[in-house]
């Protein structure tokens, strides 16, 4: 009888500790449509097209050059 | 107090169907003149319009192993190198969809008929291009263009034969190395502005040239067919010529939503169009 009581117990806590899971997470729902942290979105924007971009690494000069690229 | 600029000896040819310039300071007229003949010796085999070039040959091997020569065999490891770099965007293996829309012969000859419903999506190269020392075989089937690669590989590697102070230009891909004439680096003009380039590359991706009709010969390897990301023209300076040549086609094919990280990440300066 204490045996049966025991797995009894045991079922019941494991179900309610299942349905009150699915409740929780059903009223918690992540919401999908949330807006990016700034971060995030900033590296899936536009990038400055028509717009010339320097690092540190590159100097800008103010002599005529010598050739340049180009398409070809 | 800026010191008086180094006199410059340079030379213009054409060459590799394109225009080409060669500039070095302390470097002789002969040194110019026997990189304008390595230019032209090395284009003439690693072109895929002249019956008797080496890529002829690995492209009409059908699968088979076949020599190559040594910078054969370096330009093919650039190819993949640039595979690898570009995330498979810049692809040689593009070569069926070029004929398929028309581009089958230089274009001072004019293109042929575009077929632009037999162009595939391009193999991996990695999965079709096998090289080993002195030889390399290209699945049957399949076919290369060593192109913008070609030619930024070329520059990288003319430069530094010039000497410790110069700059190859070929047909816009271009290295730069040493001080330049006032130990300030190398005054290349770079998407409306003059930039000073040290021991760098720069190269531009475009498909405003090279087009006949709707198309144009910058295939995305995606589809087989020409770019349409909305990008028209990538510049980009970066630590070779050939790295610079990687970059700005692959920003340009990703398009303008990610052109700007990418070139971030890989590029020293960028101008997109």
């Amino acid at each position: 009888m204490r045996a049966f009581l025991l797995k009894l117990g045991a079922t019941v806590l494991t179900l309610g500790t299942t349905v009150a899971s699915a409740a929780y997470v059903t009223a918690h729902l992540k919401n999908a449509s949330a807006p990016l942290q700034p971060t995030v979105l900033a590296s899936q924007q536009v990038g400055p097209v028509g717009g010339l971009t320097m690092t540190p690494g590159v100097r800008q000069g103010d002599v005529p050059p010598v050739t340049s690229t180009y398409a070809s | 107090m800026r010191l008086s600029p180094a006199p410059v000896e340079f030379h213009h040819f054409e060459a590799l169907g394109t225009s080409c310039s060669l500039f070095g300071v302390g470097v002789s007229r002969t040194q110019l003149l026997q990189g304008e003949f390595w230019v032209r010796e090395l284009g003439t085999r690693i072109t895929r319009f002249s019956e008797g070039s080496e890529l002829v040959a690995l492209n009409r091997a059908k699968g088979k192993w076949i020599a190559v020569s040594a910078e054969m065999e370096a330009l093919l490891r650039e190819a993949m190198r640039a595979f690898e770099l570009s995330a498979g965007l810049v692809n040689a293996a593009v070569l069926p969809s070029m004929i398929a829309i028309g581009y089958t012969r230089p274009l001072v000859e004019g293109v042929t008929t575009a077929a632009t419903k037999e162009a595939r999506p391009a193999p991996s190269l990695a999965d079709v291009l096998q090289i080993e020392t002195g030889r390399a075989k290209l699945e049957s089937g399949c076919g290369l263009d060593l192109g913008g690669i070609a030619k930024g590989w070329m520059a990288d590697r003319l430069a530094a034969q010039l000497g410790p102070n110069a700059l190859a230009n070929l047909g816009g891909d271009l290295r730069a190395v040493g001080p330049g004439p006032s130990s300030e680096g190398w005054p290349v003009g770079f998407g409306g502005a003059t930039v000073m380039l040290r021991d760098q590359g720069a190269a531009t991706s475009s498909v405003r040239r090279r087009r006949w009709g709707e198309l144009h010969h910058l295939i995305d390897p995606r589809t087989g067919l020409p770019s349409d990301s909305g990008l028209q023209e990538v510049s980009v300076v970066a630590a070779t010529g050939c790295d610079a040549e990687v970059v700005a086609k692959t920003a340009l094919l990703l398009g303008p939503g990610l052109a700007t990280a990418y070139c971030a990440a890989h590029a020293a300066a960028w101008w997109l169009s």
